[in-house]
């Protein structure tokens, strides 16, 4: 069976590109349009690896990650950050959070910053999933 | 009222990141959460003859929108705000009112910059629009003031314009909930000049003594708050009034209720925030 991938990104060209390169790969995409709706599927799909991008409307994927890792349900699912926003920023703003007294989490499995290259996404995911 | 989550809404013509982070000791009121709009006028890119739909402006211009909130988030993440970003195609008004709501906002934030009269006109009607048809507070910040200074402390010494209505009543309120990065408010209340042409003149002094019993006494309930507070009653021309009480009172913001007494809002919106928000040197925010 096909390994199911939840996208978690607001722009649709983003979403059309990294849609198209997974199924030619042969891995099953599923869509969220932002933040929100990204929490709700990750619930009802259980997918397999997600790509998370970070600014986006309803809930930044920073806030998406810290709650995926500290819940049991969810810490071991492949979160691949897939972003505009730096790396450094990402991991800066973790350590705020925790400094303002959230818990610890760990650093991202993989973080692509945009554009991100088909062979560099699914070299990605093929060492996760 | 908390305020935990603002639209800022820009064009990159008057509000940037300085204007923004002056808003950053919302913070100490309970602000956590920025969502950056911007919206592409649809004549930007809107078919033109020969041409049609001009999609590679429409990324062209996304992407530019882009580059400036990517840098903008940036900054907020490391300080461990929350942000989110809008970049649409659209009509101004309805495209800020639906995300409003659809984000579930605390405050609005849009920007007005003195232009040339018809887009004076034009730009603000759009701000009274979005005032008229949102059930958020709305702030039209002037960071940038006339004198070439900026107002980066636009929450510091607020004048509450103070008509009883309820909705400034709910203006209170919102004071209230930012009282922390309040370093004095000054309350005014303006009696219409032609209110008093049909009094008698002992009629005159129970109106002026009336207004200045509910002054003071809304004075100590922000006392008791614990916001300093200082009561004012003016008379004359409201809108000239409320401009020269802000001036003496080096007032930082004029706060206020949105309907002024009329109580249907979509229909009749208050003459003081309309003239206020277009035309006033001061930032503005009105409350529903």
């Amino acid at each position: 069976m096909n390994k199911k991938i939840l996208i978690v990104d607001d722009d649709p060209d983003i979403i059309t590109y990294t849609t198209t390169v997974l199924e030619e790969n042969d891995y099953k995409p599923v869509i969220a349009k932002n933040g929100e709706e990204g929490m709700n599927l990750i619930k009802s799909e259980n997918p397999d690896l997600i790509i998370l991008d970070v600014l986006m409307p309803k809930q930044s994927g920073i806030k998406i990650y810290r709650e995926l890792k500290t819940a049991d349900s969810y810490k071991n699912i492949p979160v691949i950050i897939q972003s505009g926003i730096a790396k450094r920023t990402f991991l800066r703003s973790q350590e705020a959070l925790t400094e303002f007294g959230g818990e610890n989490v760990p650093e991202p499995d993989a973080y692509l910053e945009k554009p991100v290259e088909p062979d560099e996404l699914i070299d990605s995911i093929k060492k996760l999933i | 009222m908390p305020i935990k989550k603002i639209l800022y809404v820009t064009e990159f013509e008057e509000l940037w990141f300085d204007a923004l982070q002056a808003l950053m000791d919302l913070k100490q009121a309970g602000l956590n959460h920025v969502i950056f709009l911007h919206v592409i006028d649809r004549k930007e890119v809107a078919m033109q003859r020969g041409v049609g739909y001009l999609k590679s402006e429409e990324v062209k211009l996304k992407e530019i929108a882009n580059v400036r909130f990517i840098d903008w988030a940036e900054t907020l993440f490391e300080e461990g705000m929350e942000v989110g970003a809008h970049i649409v195609v659209g009509n101004q008004v309805p495209k800020i009112v639906s995300i409003a709501e659809d984000e579930d906002v605390d405050l609005i934030v849009m920007g007005h910059q003195k232009k040339g009269r018809i887009q004076e006109l034009y730009h603000g009607s759009e701000i009274m629009e979005v005032i008229r048809e949102v059930s958020k507070p709305v702030m039209v910040y002037k960071f940038l003031q006339e004198s070439g200074n900026v107002n980066d402390k636009p929450f510091k010494r607020p004048m509450l314009a103070m008509d009883w209505s309820p909705s400034s009543m709910n203006a209170v309120s919102f004071l209230l909930s930012i009282k922390d990065i309040v370093e004095k408010v000054q309350v005014v209340h303006v009696i219409h000049h032609k209110r008093l042409e049909t009094l008698k003149p002992v009629e005159v002094q129970k109106e002026r003594k009336e207004n200045r019993k509910k002054l003071d006494e809304l004075c100590d309930r922000l006392q008791s708050e614990g916001i300093d507070a200082e009561p004012h009653l003016y008379v004359g021309n409201i809108i000239e009034q409320l401009e020269k009480a802000a001036r003496e009172r080096k007032a930082s913001i004029i706060i206020g209720g949105s309907t002024g007494e009329e109580p249907l809002k979509k229909r009749i919106l208050g003459s003081v925030p309309r003239e206020l928000s277009e035309k006033s040197g001061f930032p503005t925010l009105f409350v529903s």
